[in-house]
């Protein structure tokens, strides 16, 4: 682990008031936060940046604040799971579908794993827009076709000829589109089985983990002591006792 | 960075071309064997490892914390578990 950078011990005003020194700390001085393990300040840096950073991968806030080691922690954990979980899914798991009555909120919680996830609500536009096609050449991370939707020809022969379980009379001819006659979703499901659910709580998990990293990112450890520990601590220091933990 | 995350997509293209499972047959097969509710172990022991890396910074901590994390939660999840066996068993 980097050895965390010796700091004053200051905090921002609006998060935390922290302050161990005497004076206050100037304005404009650095956003620290407090090991919970041995008391050293951490240089935050920019924490909006760095939580933004986390959010688009997981661990990088970390790693731009020089936490490196924790950085890379929380990026092969969460990757990793994400990438499991979806290759468990078939690749199908991850979709944003808004669609009354067909609406996916576990996009919600796999949204949080950042840009990895972007791709879904990219070729969602793409499908539901009027090019009626992803953008990306592949169905991948493209919401399901329902009952009546129409594609562009090109998807439809691309599913056809990619997707085992689509064949080319699945399709009503409407000219220049067509028109899906079956259930995409069900077709996943009686693919994947319990897979299907498998996937989609590894990266559901996986992105709502991310929210605790993009916490410690932007706020530092939580656990970080308060004033009041800081209090008991110093007074249990003072009187020589141990410290109640 | 760029490239970074131009590695990222690719893999993830490449892991969702080939339909369903058989990305790799082998583990495919591993895969369907495994009961399900083993898949809930890597969870738990992800979760764990989270919980305690934001509560820590040093490395030692985080490791202890790992395991304490993953006792409590193992420990919770199991006794539901075995609660809900029992029920069922009684019922």
């Amino acid at each position: 682990m980097t050895k965390p950078t010796p700091l004053p011990l200051q905090r921002s005003a609006s998060r935390g008031n922290f302050q161990s020194g005497q004076s206050r700390p100037p304005i404009g001085s650095r956003i620290v936060a407090v090991s919970p393990d041995d008391g050293s300040a951490i240089d935050l840096r920019n924490p909006a940046l760095a939580a933004l950073l986390s959010w688009c991968l997981p661990g990088l806030g970390q790693i731009y604040q020089g936490r490196t080691q924790k950085g890379a922690i929380f990026m092969g954990a969460i990757m990793a799971t994400f990438l499991i979980g979806l290759w468990l899914g078939g690749g199908k798991v991850v979709y944003a579908s808004w669609k009354p009555g067909e609406t996916r909120w576990a996009f919600v919680c796999q949204a949080g794993a950042g840009l990895v996830a972007l791709p879904a609500v990219i070729q969602s536009r793409h499908l539901n827009g009027s090019a009626r096609q992803p953008l990306l050449p592949i169905a991948f991370m493209a919401p399901p076709l329902s009952a009546g939707q129409y594609v562009s020809r090109e998807y439809a022969e691309s599913l056809t000829e990619s997707d085992p379980d689509i064949a080319a009379d699945d399709f009503f001819d409407k000219p220049p589109l067509r028109q899906f006659r079956g259930d995409q979703l069900s077709i996943w499901h009686r693919r994947l089985g319990k897979f299907f659910e498998i996937g989609t709580l590894y990266t559901m998990l996986a992105g709502m983990l991310n929210l605790l990293v993009i916490f410690d990112a932007w706020a530092g450890p939580l656990g970080t002591p308060t004033d009041e520990d800081r209090k008991r601590h110093k007074n249990a220091t003072d009187k020589n006792i141990p410290t109640p933990t | 960075m760029l490239s970074f995350q131009t590695l990222i997509y690719g893999v993830l293209i490449a892991l969702a071309i080939p339909d369903g499972l058989p990305v790799t047959p082998l583990l495919a097969t591993l895969a369907e064997k495994v009961p399900g509710i083993f898949y809930g172990l890597p969870l738990v022991a992800l979760a764990s490892l989270i919980f305690a890396a934001t509560h820590h910074e040093d490395p030692a901590e985080i490791r202890f914390a790992t395991v304490h994390w993953a006792v409590w939660l193992g420990g919770i999840l199991g006794t539901v578990f075995v609660a809900v066996v029992l029920i069922g068993w009684m019922a």
